[in-house]
């Protein structure tokens, strides 16, 4: 436990929570034309709604099911009533996001990322718990408890865990950087929590921060390395190229997709442009990823090109397994993606080529992508890309992608028919991460053992003086 | 294997109005069995067959024949299929596969004008309907939510509404703009009412303007009868495809009893069922009642008074293509965008056809290509007029309404099609009603013309007349059994279980594209085979 | 293997062209090659295959021709006429004569050597329409990069194709490209 006195926070800003009271009171909640008041403005940054407003559910009511390596993990209902955080003090609030621990005592798991939140500043706390009291109406949705597989249930583990990697020192600026590197490092580190999907993590599931930013995965999808790294990460990458992606997600050399994609919907395309700026500036200075040396960055790959020649005038086979790559991207992605790959000319359908998407390595997110789609929610033009799961079988998709990248990307990046498969039923990992469920049990089985070994001989020692 | 094929309800055809009746049948809970005579298709087999065609601007080229439902082929020869009696040609397109004929169409949704109902007490000409436009109101509504309709109520007050377009119109081309903006004034010029996606809508994306929707619009961002034959199985319904019904088999009661297909090698199969819906297209629909003879019914099923077939209907176009003034470039979004309706209604109904002022958007470059290789036009010039055509050519056409003769209809021909089952025959002439409909539209041609400030005047020849394949009135409804076919709820006088549904049903034309009013027809039909629960309205609000 | 963009590709100047034309059999002489806005894009490997690209720059009035299209055109006409590549020779030699005019060719043809008249037209469907004729029917060769697609891309997509994201249709066209 860290030694901030809570209280002593509170009679400090009690004058403040009065005034930010006031003001979230007054701008009200969901005036889409009105700018949102500072807690909520926290909250949009911190992204609550991912996980804890489900799918067709009330606002902040929980209920969605988060699938972690270890089982699934389920958000609480964390609005102003009984069933969710209607008791809840300002101290109770703030332990649970910058601490991982709930009034009743009970700890999180780090699916809630209070590893992050900790660096969450006094003033963003209090105005974010004024206007999940005030703002958000009450919902008495009782959303099921978390049941995890034995050790992961006990959650008292936490408490070690959280002993050996929560850091719950709230950020601290360096005065020798400027203010709007601050102001990025303060988001990056804390709200908007980036390195709890883009930091690797270690055998016991904690983030590696010698390694922040440097590449990590949720489920099966690839969140890639977003260091200064100018090949691998966003190190070529300019300042407006990186506003823009967290604004519209969508730049001609890389668009947002999966969580990323629901990351720009929900959160980041509602921040300020100072707030957009503040972070490219920080995430540029992030330390460049260490590793392999690709030979070329992931935005380099492919240039334009078609088979028109080979398809055009040529009857398509009667038995839709045996068309081509050539002939299945005529028929299902040319329309948008056009005949040579190079998108639409105002980039809204982009560029195959010179496109992170087809360029990296690992390739679970674009076939994902075949299969998904990508969509937004709520906005009216909500379907940025059709899935095709429903339209084209595994075989077409991995023949489909693998003529993608050949064409327009890295030529050495493959689709098998099984990965598909298994990305498609939901079973896929991530590549290129260890299978931490596994690696967990036998790190804490392993160190189980130790203990056991230990003790044996102690009581041998104990039993032998005896 | 013989296996006992039986259901509630039987729909003979899985084009959009059978699809959406079988859809909402299986959602009311009853069990649904869908035959379709032609094959299952994707959608992007079709983009593919398109871009692959060396005759492309034959917009029928994409689509499979299939010999065994075969369906009418003109380019490039006339497989004959719809054999011609005339005196004036009608030749009819449509497709036989899961889906129909609306994969092929332009989405346009019309509703009619409530004149369009009453043409008989109002002018003395065609007939009533047995109902009237505000009973079939919801139905639009309801109809316009399950395709997702894109427009403004605003923009037609001539077709009122109770309640908002689910969608508002579609972005509007900027050649339309400008043809809107150069004739304010004189006449207004509204967005069209379509099918179409002006959002993400029912999971499917919205329009990106690839000017494709004839032939076949590349990502379903516009409704058809493929996406309704989905959500029938979806629903429920089985669905049986290369299945070609022949025969429609009663009892001594005179209730349907079986309807008997072939499939491709000519094995038949009998399918019962409850109720029956005939919904094969209005020339496939009379074909299958006039092939159904018993001794009881010597003229086909649901034909005591000889009216099956008759009062064939469809919408003749003339047209005028010109020049105008200034770039429009036609060709980028959407193929029908806009048109003039203020002329679509009025007093001269007594004396000659309404009809509607269509601008197309439809892409000049091809015609303008194969036109300039006619003329043997080579070298740098060809460059510089395919640019002035693909920029400054546009055309308006009209779209008439031709009056319920019962000498116009769809016969049985002496002649086979591959199966051994007679080929329809078309009776049909274009009379002096829409001639004169015809003849007034020239005026405002040139008027229209005038204000492009229009130059190389190129009309339609005074006697042609293309078609529009909105094949109305060869199955009508009606109350009086000696002048129609079925009554206002689609039920045919001679046979209580036996539905029709589609635009053959429709009384009079009118001067809107048909498929909306048939769709709004058909789910209306619905309530009289299957009435909904109380409190079924979810149903109501779209699949 | 990467193949050609779907754009007619941009071409050298004409000095370097025009040692290559010498070398073709003379057909192209002061007249045709002021019609011939520019050289061809390779030297053709064969007298046949370059008079057929000479003719087909007559026609196509287009500065430089995609050479894998040339290959492809010229493969489907002639299997579709083992005459193709004397008829192109002799319609060569006659413009050359009569220093015709590519507009004026097809008429002069139809009067004075109708056994000739099909194949400009040919030529002409090939480049414009991608289309060719065959034993069994027409083929398309090319759609996208069929030149009335290309001649007016700037302005226009090829039907099936998307023009841009929702509503991008509704701007003033010449306002910002369409082939991206």
């Amino acid at each position: 436990m860290s030694g901030r006195s809570v209280r002593r926070v509170l009679a400090t800003l009690s004058g403040a929570l009065l005034l930010l009271g006031t003001v979230a009171a007054a701008q009200g909640q969901g005036q889409d034309d009105a700018r949102p008041g500072p807690g909520e403005y926290a909250a949009i940054l911190g992204d609550c709604v991912a996980c804890h407003t489900a799918p067709g559910g009330e606002p902040f009511a929980g209920g969605l099911k988060l699938a972690t390596p270890l089982g699934d993990i389920v958000a609480t209902n964390i609005t102003p009533s009984e069933a969710g955080i209607g008791n809840y003090t300002l101290e109770q609030f703030d332990a649970a996001v910058r601490r991982g621990v709930r009034a009743d005592g009970k700890r999180l798991y780090p699916a809630m990322p209070y590893t992050a939140y900790a660096k969450v500043s006094d003033e963003d706390i209090a105005a974010m718990y004024e206007w999940f009291m005030n703002e958000v109406p009450p919902s008495d949705y009782q959303p099921p408890a978390t049941e995890l597989p034995f050790p992961f249930s006990v959650r008292l583990s936490l408490a070690v865990w959280n002993f050996m990697f929560l850091d719950d020192e709230p950020f601290t600026p360096d005065p020798s950087q400027t203010e709007q590197w601050n102001r990025g490092a303060y988001l990056t580190q804390g709200l908007t929590h980036c390195g709890t999907c883009h930091t690797p993590r270690n055998l016991l599931m904690a983030e590696q921060q010698s390694r922040f930013l440097a590449g990590g995965a949720v489920g099966p999808w690839e969140a890639p390395d977003i260091t200064s790294n100018p090949r691998t990460g966003i190190g070529e990458w300019s300042i407006e190229e990186l506003v823009e992606y967290m604004k519209t997600g969508n730049t001609p050399r890389s668009q947002a997709a999966g969580p990323m994609a629901e990351v720009v919907d929900h959160s980041l395309r509602y921040a300020t442009e100072a707030d957009l700026e503040a972070i490219a500036v920080y995430l540029q200075t992030v330390p460049a990823s260490a590793g392999v040396q690709h030979e070329r960055a992931v935005h380099e790959w492919g240039e334009a090109g078609n088979n028109l020649a080979a398809i055009r005038g040529e009857r398509l086979p009667g038995d839709p397994r045996d068309w081509t790559g050539a002939q299945l991207y005529d028929a299902y992605c040319a329309a948008c993606h056009r005949a040579s790959g190079q998108g639409t000319a105002d980039g809204v359908m982009p560029a195959l080529f010179n496109n992170t998407a087809t360029g990296r390595e690992y390739t679970n997110n674009l076939a994902l992508v075949i299969l998904n789609g990508i969509h937004w929610v709520g906005e009216g033009h909500d379907m940025h890309m059709p899935g095709f799961a429903h339209e084209l079988t595994d075989l077409q998709i991995a023949t489909l992608s693998n003529h993608v990248l050949e064409m327009y990307g890295n030529p050495d990046a493959r689709v098998t028919i099984e990965q598909v498969a298994a990305l498609r039923g939901g079973t896929a990992q991530a590549q290129g991460q260890p299978n931490l469920l596994r690696l967990t049990r036998l790190g804490i089985a392993a160190g189980f053992v130790l203990v056991l070994a230990v003790v044996w001989l102690m009581l041998r020692r104990k039993l032998i003086r005896t | 294997m013989a296996e006992e094929l039986s259901a509630d309800f039987v729909v003979v055809g899985s084009g959009i109005c059978g699809a959406l009746v079988a859809m909402v049948l299986a959602q009311r809970g009853a069990s649904v069995i869908m035959l379709e005579a032609g094959p299952r298709v994707e959608r992007a087999q079709l983009v593919a067959n398109f871009r692959n065609s060396p005759r492309r601007s034959d917009w029928m080229s994409p689509y499979p024949f299939s010999p065994w439902a075969p369906h009418p082929v003109y380019r490039p020869e006339d497989n004959e299929h719809l054999v011609q009696a005339g005196p004036y040609p009608y030749p009819a397109e449509y497709i036989r596969m899961v889906g129909g004929s609306t994969w092929h169409w332009a989405a346009l949704a019309w509703r009619n004008v409530p004149n369009d109902m009453r043409m008989h007490s109002l002018y003395g000409v065609g007939v009533d309907w047995p109902f009237d436009y505000d009973e079939l109101d919801p139905y639009y509504q309801w109809a316009e939510e399950l395709m997702g309709v894109a427009g403004d109520g605003d923009e037609h007050p001539e077709s009122p509404r109770s309640q908002p377009y689910p969608m508002e119109p579609v972005a509007e081309p900027w050649a339309m703009r400008r043809i809107r903006e150069r004739l304010a004034g004189t006449y207004r010029v509204a967005s069209n009412p379509v099918a179409r996606n002006s959002r993400t809508f029912d999971r499917r994306p919205a329009c990106c303007g690839s000017n494709n929707c004839q032939p076949i619009c590349p990502v379903d961002a516009q409704y058809h009868g493929g996406i309704a034959a989905a959500a029938a199985e979806a629903a429920g319904v089985r669905l049986i495809s290369s299945a070609v019904v022949y025969k429609l088999e009663h009892d001594s009661q005179d209730r349907i009893v079986a309807a008997h297909y072939y499939d491709p090698e000519r094995n038949s199969y009998r399918v019962t069922g409850g109720t029956f819906v005939v919904a094969a297209n209005g020339i496939e629909t009379p074909r299958l009642l006039l092939m159904s003879t018993s001794d009881r019914f010597p003229s086909g099923i649901a034909n005591r008074t000889d009216m099956v077939g008759r009062h064939l209907m469809d919408h003749p176009s003339t047209s005028l293509t010109f020049d105008a003034d200034e770039d429009l470039w036609l060709g980028r979004g959407p193929q029908s965008p806009s048109s003039i309706s203020a002329l679509r209604d009025g007093p001269f109904r007594e004396d000659y056809s309404g009809y509607r002022l269509d601008f197309t958007n439809i892409s000049r470059v091809d015609s303008t290509t194969q036109r300039l290789l006619l003329e043997g036009v080579y070298g740098p010039e060809f460059e510089r007029r395919l640019r002035h055509s693909a920029a400054r050519e546009m055309s308006v056409k009209t779209v008439l309404e031709v009056l319920p003769r019962p000498e116009n209809r769809i016969a049985l021909s002496s002649r086979k099609d591959a199966l051994g089952l007679p080929r329809p025959q078309a009776h049909y002439d274009i009379d002096t009603y829409t001639r004169r409909g015809a003849e007034n539209a020239l005026w405002h041609f040139r008027r229209i013309a005038e204000l492009m400030g229009g130059s190389n005047l190129r009309f339609s020849d005074e006697n042609a007349f293309a078609n529009n394949q909105h094949i109305c009135g060869t199955t009508s409804m009606g109350e009086d059994p000696n002048i129609s076919v079925c009554d206002g709820w689609g039920r045919t006088h001679d046979h209580d279980n036996l539905f029709l549904v589609g635009t053959g049903v429709l009384p009079t034309a009118g001067t809107a594209n048909s498929t909306l009013t048939a769709v709004a027809v058909a789910l209306r039909s619905v309530d009289a085979m299957l009435p909904a629960e109380q409190g079924s309205a979810a149903e109501q609000r779209g699949s | 293997m990467r193949l050609s963009p779907d754009k007619a590709a941009a071409e050298p100047s004409t000095t370097a062209g025009l040692s290559r034309r010498v070398v073709l059999a003379g057909l192209v002489t002061a007249y045709t090659a002021s019609l011939i806005p520019w050289a061809l894009a390779e030297s053709a490997p064969d007298v046949d295959r370059g008079n057929f690209l000479i003719l087909s720059a007559l026609i196509a009035g287009r500065e430089g021709l995609d050479n894998e299209l040339a290959i492809r055109y010229y493969d489907a006409l002639l299997e579709n006429d083992e005459g193709f590549p004397a008829a192109v020779s002799a319609i060569l030699t006659l413009v050359n004569q009569h220093r015709i005019d590519p507009l004026k060719l097809q008429a002069f043809l139809d009067e004075s050597r109708p056994e000739l008249a099909a194949v400009p037209r040919r030529i002409a469907t090939a480049w414009f329409l991608g289309v060719v004729e065959s034993v069994d029917g027409a083929r398309v060769l090319a759609y996208e990069e069929a030149l009335n697609a290309q001649l007016v891309s700037d302005v226009l997509m090829p039907p099936s194709y998307c023009y841009g994201g929702y509503g991008s249709w509704a701007q003033e066209p010449g306002k910002g490209s369409v082939d991206g």
